[in-house]
């Protein structure tokens, strides 16, 4: 850990803090809600996109602001972004062998 | 001009300290140490899998007679020197196992991978020295624990590399028990390995290339071992994960793969071959790499159509995650997905085929110099054609549907493993065992040995193509026990015998590795006359690489560049236009 | 340039992904945890669409109360760890020290919470083989309690078995990260970090948030689906 990588590191993180005590309160209000969907007596198929949905606005969120992403690079974002079309690639393959 | 004195002072600031014997030597951080480290345990692995060819050889060749001195195998795997059926399933299996996992993998990735990045990038070392240390280190035990299957209660696993489940779930289907077991946590374990030596490869080539080394600069054996990497970092752990589930159906009664459980077998084929087509393009595109810089040099001609093959490499690399269900065109699965899969599958070919005719076009009108590793990357492109060529037979479904788990895949398998893949390593070891080692190799006894493989290799696994439409179906372990099948043993006999031979035919090259580190000719900074930046630093070079970092002007190929004396003109010196350009 | 500083990304001519080496590191590192993650929770989804009937309706097995607080702490942690980097982006490293205490201890009671769940549904007969013969549970399932698709308890042998799998393997990593936060931790309070330079916070920071995501996706999935 010498001078010229401590400063490297500090020249190139001015960061961008949001207000995370905004997006814990979110985070904390989604989980409170799924939890409430999860009881409702709707179709079932309806009630798990619902939470689906939810689980990934909230995964979303901790991405962006906790792992900073919204205020990191393109060239950086993509390293993130990469695996995401292979994870789901092999689940929607290999349901195809049940549900179609 | 003192700032690089300074500079060259500070750059070799670790050795004045003068590390101990094991801090440079064993548990060394430096890349070069690390690559041989592997070079070495891979070698021995790759001895272990020829082996391990030659019994199975014997036994189809020569069924249910005594191996001249197999007397010595315990009872448990060949009494009276004959080999038992079931030590016969876990040979098929630990072949494909220590050859896939233990030889070729660790040669192309790990010894390649590490020795060529930092020093063809113009870095001092990885990002991560130390991860990189830690990757070799946890590559031996996985390798002593696979091993050590062999001497366990049943025997080592025998339900294939492939290891399906619920042959490989259930231990009274083999009768192995510890032996499976074994297998799965060298393979997760071994993974780790591979996960931490990507990460490491990944960063170093985005983060650490030298000034003027632009992406398409790089040289192809670099473009190839990074695209790698992202290959090895996104599937193996895919293949850890279903290790991981069937090692618990066989050890805490899970039913991942078990019908009566509410299991699904087929999602072990799936989960395995997700995984396992992006790895036959882990085994072959550093393999493709490597040889694009031969062949470039020993025809004094840039690459043809670089871009192209760099974009060729990054299409074979997404494509190959989307073909894995052609190995499972007779699973049983969706044949809807089976017709995606056959698509996909066709397609893949196309960017390979480019990658053939642009090593062509590169070597057309060149001013050919046949040394030892041309040889071999020359043999390289025409085992790879034809290995290919069989591959579009597997990918149409009907086809397949015939030639599945018959010798037709055996020969594909071979054709681009060691036809392809082994020629490459043989090529780039002569290649880079100057720099690694400050000699050479023996030109003559390479051409020699070049020459003996090359002729056993086709006379042995060529045949299999016939064995293979005629019917004779794989990992069988007597032939004769089928009418159809006895006119073919003459065929099998004649494949064992040239088997036989071609593993003789090894030790010249086992010989001419050792006898080159104390008998070799002295080797200078550039014996082959190369534009990469490795052969701008003496051979071998110093911890720390480069006294000073290099600048980069142009691409790696310029070779009978316009204006230039020599007919080569390594990266780090001006074009006599002084403009800097790409490579072309 | 230094050795060291060669080790960078060179300066100049932008070249490299904008961040220092570690950081791209750990982004790329968790590419593959993806992968991994992919493999297991991939697999539970994928077996649960071929056999419906092998897993419980939502809350009969497993505790949604006691996790529900279990996720809420996961996401509290993740608050504190982010708030620990931002304090040692701005200098306070008093309150860097302190956010990452919060964080470890947070993090260790969500692992312990864990453990205790998981002895509890062993009492009660969920195994990682299934529901076991003559437990609590198995009574529950020939009573048709539990909404699995048939009387017989044997049938739910995957639910136990991606429960396990997909639920301890994250516990490991959780595990993990306590390590490394503590390690984190003690270096703090040694003061090894500065505003200019704490590049370990932000790398554990980002493995750890991860880990809270993928409980994230995990409780909704396995315990609310």
């Amino acid at each position: 850990m010498t001078d010229m990588q401590a400063s490297q590191a500090a020249h190139e993180e001015h960061f961008a803090h949001p207000n995370y005590w905004v997006v814990w309160a979110a985070l904390a209000a989604l989980t409170l809600v799924e939890l409430g969907v999860a009881f409702l007596p709707w179709p079932r198929a309806v009630v798990v996109l619902i939470l689906v949905v939810m689980a990934v606005w909230k995964a979303v969120l901790v991405a962006l602001y906790f792992m900073h992403l919204r205020f990191e690079a393109n060239r950086m974002r993509i390293f993130a972004l990469a695996p995401l079309p292979l994870a789901v690639i092999i689940v929607i393959a290999v349901m195809t062998e049940f549900i179609w | 001009m003192t700032s690089v004195a300074a500079a060259a002072d500070h750059a070799h600031h670790g050795e004045t300290h003068e590390l101990s014997f094991v801090r440079k030597y064993v548990f060394s951080t430096d890349h070069k140490v690390i690559g041989i480290q592997f070079l070495l345990m891979s070698l021995v692995f790759l001895f272990v899998g020829g082996l391990l060819a030659m019994l199975i050889r014997w036994q189809l060749g020569f069924p249910n007679e005594p191996i001249p001195g197999g007397a010595a195998l315990p009872e448990t795997m060949a009494p009276g020197g004959i080999l038992l059926p079931e030590f016969y399933n876990s040979l098929v299996t630990m072949h494909g196992t220590f050859m896939i996992f233990f030889a070729i993998m660790p040669l192309l990735v790990g010894v390649f991978g590490n020795y060529l990045i930092p020093l063809k990038i113009g870095a001092p070392d990885m990002a991560f020295p130390r991860l990189n240390m830690w990757s070799f280190w946890v590559a031996v035990p996985a390798g002593i624990l696979m091993l050590s299957g062999f001497f366990v209660e049943g025997g080592h696993a025998a339900a294939g590399w492939t290891s399906y489940a619920p042959l490989s779930a259930v231990s009274e289907y083999t009768g192995v028990s510890a032996g499976q077991k074994i297998w799965l946590l060298s393979i997760a374990i071994l993974g780790l390995s591979s996960i931490l030596g990507a990460t490491n490869y990944i960063t170093t080539v985005v983060q650490l290339r030298a000034p003027g080394m632009t992406w398409f600069r790089l040289p192809l054996s670099i473009w190839a071992l990074f695209i790698t990497a992202i290959l090895v970092l996104l599937a193996i752990p895919i293949l850890s994960g279903a290790a991981i589930m069937l090692f618990f159906d066989q050890t805490l009664g899970t039913h991942f793969f078990d019908p009566a459980g509410g299991g699904q077998p087929l999602l072990w084929q799936h989960l395995f071959w997700y995984f396992g087509h992006p790895e036959v393009y882990i085994l072959i595109l550093p393999a493709m790499g490597m040889v694009s810089d031969i062949i470039a040099n020993g025809s004094r001609k840039p690459v043809f159509g670089y871009h192209s093959m760099v974009f060729a490499i990054i299409a074979i690399a997404f494509l190959g995650w989307i073909v894995w269900g052609h190995h499972m065109f007779q699973s049983g699965m969706n044949p809807r997905l089976g017709t995606g899969f056959m698509i996909s599958t066709l397609l893949i070919a196309v960017p390979s085929a480019i990658k053939t005719f642009n090593w062509m076009g590169t070597m057309w009108l060149g001013s050919l110099r046949f040394h030892v590793p041309m040889l071999h990357a020359i043999s390289f492109v025409a085992m790879f054609v034809i290995g290919g060529l069989s591959g579009m037979f597997m990918a149409s479904t009907p086809v397949d549907i015939y030639i599945h788990d018959t010798y037709f895949i055996v020969a594909h398998i071979h054709y681009v493993l060691f036809g392809g893949s082994l020629f490459a390593i043989f090529g780039a070891v002569t290649y880079w065992y100057p720099k690694m080692f400050g000699r050479l190799m023996n030109p003559f006894w390479g051409k020699v040995h070049w020459l003996l493989t090359f002729v056993f290799f086709n006379c042995t696994f060529f045949p299999m193509h016939t064995l293979g439409v005629y019917g004779h179906m794989r990992r069988i372990y007597d032939p004769t026990q089928y009418e159809f099948l006895q006119p073919l043993m003459g065929i099998n006999r004649f494949i064992t015998i040239s088997a036989f031979l071609l593993f003789a035919s090894q030790i010249i090259f086992v010989v001419n590795f050792v006898m080159g580190w104390f008998r070799g000719a002295r080797a200078g900074e550039n014996p082959w006359e190369d534009n990469g930046l490795e052969w701008t630093v003496p051979s071998p070079p110093p911890h720390g690489n480069f006294a000073t970092v290099p600048t980069v002007h142009h691409g790696p190929y310029e070779y009978s560049a316009p204006g230039v004396v020599e007919d080569y003109l390594p990266q780090n010196r001006p074009l006599p236009d002084g403009a800097g350009r790409d490579a072309r | 340039m230094t050795h060291a500083a060669a080790m960078r990304a060179p300066a100049g001519r932008e070249m490299g992904a904008g961040v220092y080496n570690e950081k791209l590191g750990i982004w790329v590192f968790l590419g593959s945890e993806v992968m991994f993650f992919t493999a297991l929770i991939g697999s539970y989804i994928i077996l649960r669409f071929a056999n419906p009937g092998a897993f419980a309706h939502p809350g009969k097995v497993l505790n949604i109360p006691i996790t529900a607080i279990n996720t809420f702490l996961l996401i509290c942690s993740s608050v504190t760890m982010v708030k620990a980097f931002a304090a040692a982006n701005m200098g306070d490293m008093g309150k860097m020290k302190l956010y990452l205490v919060a964080t470890t201890l947070i993090g260790a009671s969500f692992v312990g919470v864990q453990v205790y769940e998981y002895l509890h549904l062993i009492h009660a007969g969920f195994l990682p083989s299934g529901i076991r013969e003559g437990s609590e549970l198995a009574e529950l399932a020939v009573a048709g309690e539990l909404g699995l698709g048939s009387a017989d308890p044997a049938v739910a042998g995957v639910y136990g078995s991606s429960f396990y799998t997909m639920t301890g393997f994250h516990g490991f990593h959780v595990t993990c990260g306590v390590v490394c936060m503590a390690y984190v931790t003690i270096k703090a309070f040694r003061g090894k970090y500065t505003q200019a330079d704490h590049r370990g916070i932000e790398v554990v920071g980002l493995y750890w948030h991860f880990v809270d995501l993928v409980w994230i996706i995990l409780f909704t999935i396995v315990y609310l689906v």
